[in-house]
């Protein structure tokens, strides 16, 4: 069940309505949310929630046994064979097909065969999320910053439905003790939900799934076929389409929980603003880039062991992010480019004068933007024919008004100071119940007038 | 000691839970009377299923409700400029054909086109030189119409490829994308000389034919369905001036899918036959599922390979490539080696 889908629009008032009426009543609250977080997952795949429930027994477990344990050392085993379970269920339905190909091309050019059988394995929807959130809970418990859950608080921390499918990522001591204490019901964002819906509704339906139509499958699906003005369109279009369908993604997420009274973490800064690679990760998909941070690059040591192992637990870091959005070489190599061009900005630091902060901002942009060239091309070789479009002479096809509109608007959006914007937020939030349910009802017509016979695509990140 | 680290809740405004329900409850109650009939053929255009079950329990009633005040009427009036248009409200829609035949069936004649002149060992007609090819079709057609692109523009021979995937579509379920109409935008739009059609990754709607309801997958509905298939080649085809490659399904993984794909190809087969000249099937089915078993990976080039996606139903990259071949060798029967990459 995706957000903008006419069976959400069913579901959710129902869920919505109910969730507030059995507050007051914490068991019956919980047995109620969990069942309409399973159905909302069974939507996609009924199998799939014996995965979900397995993810949250096999955790639960093992947070029972680390509380247990009476040695550091048994702590920290029960720990990695929790966690290894956990990357073991993710590293089969996301990377088999791709290790078992790679292993198959490798071992034939020594004259072996396949090490097992090729098998095109369904990838449950949401699995990367919530196996994240799954290693976030046993960690922190076992780190002592997180409490042990009960097993129906665990079970709902995973299946939550606003995030189950592509995020945020939300740590389990962000929300574990939001499930402790029944939401207060004289304290809920009401305007800030639902502005969040509507603005993660256009920033989807109308923005990223028109440019996606118009200017980046066209250009990315056969880039012989057109010259560097179709090129550039393509490429800034992807930058904008995927910031929006991401972030249109997300605001929907935290804009649905804050009206059943749940807080999520910021996921989106205005990224394309960033004056260096760092800050972009700072303004990006935070919630992952801070999960890298803290479960593989400050483990790896962070930059505490000089700037060889800095330059090492940075590329690490970027290339199993990188690997984290799915199974392909093009995300490896994107990865690897902002592995790259962090190390490069670590050198650095201190060492020779900063740019000024125009030539910083379009350094960074343009970075940013020709690192999007792999993750969006189907494989390596598009890629690479990608780039070499961007300095090939050609006629402009396909920049019309709409979508330069569409692409200079949000990228100004991104560098306007915070004041203007924040003070249109701050009236639009204040806004009473009714004119905040007319303006939502206005923009689902409006939205749904939008979309083209074939209904709205999936959002890019369900595939990760 | 544990410290909780609950996000700080947005600034500005609070209002109550009530509220919340409130906000929710008005926007559901303008949906329900401007968008009550959208809902209701939402609901009759999705599989079956609890989810279909649910969307129809409230389309039903608020369908009727926006039957009774006029309001969706209304409203598909305001929002008309939102429209995307896709020029789908000229004729040649399957209801508008479907209704036009009398009750009284004759023996529909049998013409010249009917007949491959390479079956009567006769030189096939030169077709016209080839200009544009359209790669359409459902999902189906990804990433195989870019790979047709690719091949041509990689060859440099003129040729233009115009894509046209409809993601989600069906023949059996026109309310959606009526497929009739669908394809006589396309001929007036792009007018091609060659049209590659690959579809058929959501078929196995109830069809509605003249007041009757066809369910999948007997010889009533795979008899509509040709029909419907019919009608679509023969606009491809453009009264012979034009060829027309109509891929068949690979068998699908899932068991109660292998009932709709088989259905599928056999009609494709029937619709075929009165357009020979100009009609080709190119057979995915024995390339892909050889014996009709279902198979995720196949031998290519020596080399073992992955050829399906994980759900069962689509190709994937390499499997696209390898149903490149014999789309390309079809169009170069046709229009020549010259014209069509190898």
């Amino acid at each position: 069940m995706v957000f903008p889908s006419v069976e959400f629009a069913v579901f959710f008032p129902v869920v919505l309505g109910l969730s507030w009426w059995l507050m007051p009543r914490p068991r019956a609250w919980k047995v109620f949310i969990l069942a309409a977080s399973y159905v909302f997952y069974a939507a996609a795949d009924l199998r799939f929630c014996a995965l979900l429930a397995a993810v949250t027994v096999v955790n639960q477990a093992g947070a029972l046994l680390v509380g247990r344990a009476a040695s550091d050392r048994a702590k920290n085993t029960i720990v990695m064979a929790t966690v290894g379970l956990d990357l073991l269920a993710l590293g089969f339905f996301k990377y088999y097909g791709f290790f078992i190909s790679n292993v198959d091309e490798l071992l034939r050019d020594i004259g072996l065969g396949a090490p097992a059988p090729l098998l095109a394995v369904a990838l449950p929807v949401g699995l990367s999320f919530f196996t994240f959130q799954a290693i976030s809970y046993i960690v922190d418990v076992r780190r002592g910053i997180c409490e042990r859950a009960t097993t129906v608080d665990l079970a709902i921390y995973l299946s939550f439905f606003p995030h189950l499918v592509a995020g945020p990522i939300v740590r389990a001591r962000e929300f574990l003790p939001q499930l402790r204490t029944p939401r207060d019901p004289r304290d809920v964002a009401v305007g800030a939900g639902v502005v969040l819906i509507i603005f993660g509704l256009v920033k989807k339906v109308v923005i990223a799934d028109f440019l996606a139509r118009n200017a980046v499958d066209p250009v990315f699906a056969v880039p012989e076929a057109y010259g560097a003005p179709d090129a550039w369109t393509a490429l800034l279009s992807y930058a904008v389409q995927i910031y929006c369908d991401f972030s249109g993604y997300t605001d929907i997420a935290i804009g649905l929980a804050l009206l059943m009274g749940f807080i999520f973490p910021q996921n989106f800064d205005r990224p394309y603003r960033s004056l260096s690679v760092r800050e972009f990760w700072r303004r990006w998909h935070m919630t992952l880039s801070r999960y890298l941070r803290d479960f593989i690059y400050i483990p790896l040591g962070g930059n505490r062991e000089g700037q060889a192992k800095t330059i090492r637990n940075l590329m690490i870091t970027m290339l199993l992010g990188g690997l984290w959005h799915g199974a392909a070489w093009g995300f490896v190599l994107w990865g690897a480019l902002h592995g790259a061009a962090l190390s490069l900005e670590h050198l650095r630091r201190g060492r020779t004068r900063a740019l000024p902060p125009a030539a910083a901002w379009a350094a960074t942009f343009l970075f940013v933007c020709l690192a999007w060239i792999p993750f969006r091309a189907p494989n390596l070789d598009t890629a690479w024919v990608f780039a070499q479009r961007l300095v090939t002479p050609g006629p402009v096809s396909l920049l019309t008004p709409g979508i330069a509109v569409a692409v200079v608007g949000v990228l100004a959006l991104q560098l306007v100071p915070d004041r203007p914007l924040d003070l249109v937020r701050e009236r639009l939030v204040a806004l009473p119940a009714v004119a905040l349910g007319s303006a939502l009802a206005v923009t689902v017509t409006l939205v749904a007038a939008a979309v083209p016979g074939n209904a709205v695509p999936p959002f890019i990140y369900f595939q990760f | 000691m544990v410290e909780d680290q609950i996000p700080a809740p947005p600034t500005g405004r609070h209002l109550s839970a009530r509220d919340a329900v409130v906000a929710v409850s008005v926007c559901v109650v303008l949906l329900l009377l401007f968008e009550g009939a959208s809902i209701r053929r939402s609901g009759e255009e999705m599989a079956p299923g609890w989810e279909r079950t649910l969307v129809l329990a409230v389309g039903h009633p608020a369908g009727a409700l926006s039957d009774v005040t006029g309001l969706d009427g209304v409203k598909d009036r305001l929002v008309a400029w939102a429209h995307p248009n896709d020029g789908l409200s000229g004729p040649g829609g399957f209801e508008q054909a479907a209704n036009s035949g009398s009750s009284v069936q004759p023996v529909a004649p049998v013409t010249p086109d009917a007949f491959d002149p390479r079956q009567l060992g006769q030189p096939p007609a030169r077709p016209r030189a080839l200009r544009t090819v359209l790669v359409t079709g459902d999902s189906l057609a990804q990433p195989l119409d870019a790979k047709v692109a690719r091949a041509f523009a990689s060859a440099d021979a003129g040729v233009k490829v115009v894509r046209d995937a409809r993601i989600g579509t069906s023949i059996s379920q026109p309310d959606i994308v009526d497929w009739g109409r669908l394809a006589a935008t396309q001929v007036r739009r792009v007018q091609p000389e060659a049209v590659v059609l690959f579809m058929g990754a959501n078929e196995g709607f109830p069809m509605r034919v003249r007041g009757r309801t066809l369910s999948c997958c007997g010889a009533d509905w795979a008899a509509e369905y040709a029909f419907r298939a019919r009608l679509m080649m023969n606009t491809y085809r453009q009264a012979g001036a034009a060829r027309v490659y109509w891929l068949t399904l690979p068998g699908p993984r899932d068991p109660a899918r292998q009932r709709i794909s088989r259905a599928v190809n056999a009609a494709i087969a029937v619709a075929a036959s009165p357009y020979r000249a100009q009609v080709r099937i190119v057979d995915m089915t024995d390339l892909f599922t050889p014996g009709g078993r279902y198979r995720a990976a196949m031998r290519v080039g020596g080399r073992r390979v992955l050829v399906r996606q994980a759900d069962g139903v689509h190709l994937n990259d390499t499997g696209a490539t390898v149903a490149l071949g014999p789309v390309l060798a079809a169009l170069r029967a046709d229009f020549g080696a010259q014209q069509v990459p190898g």
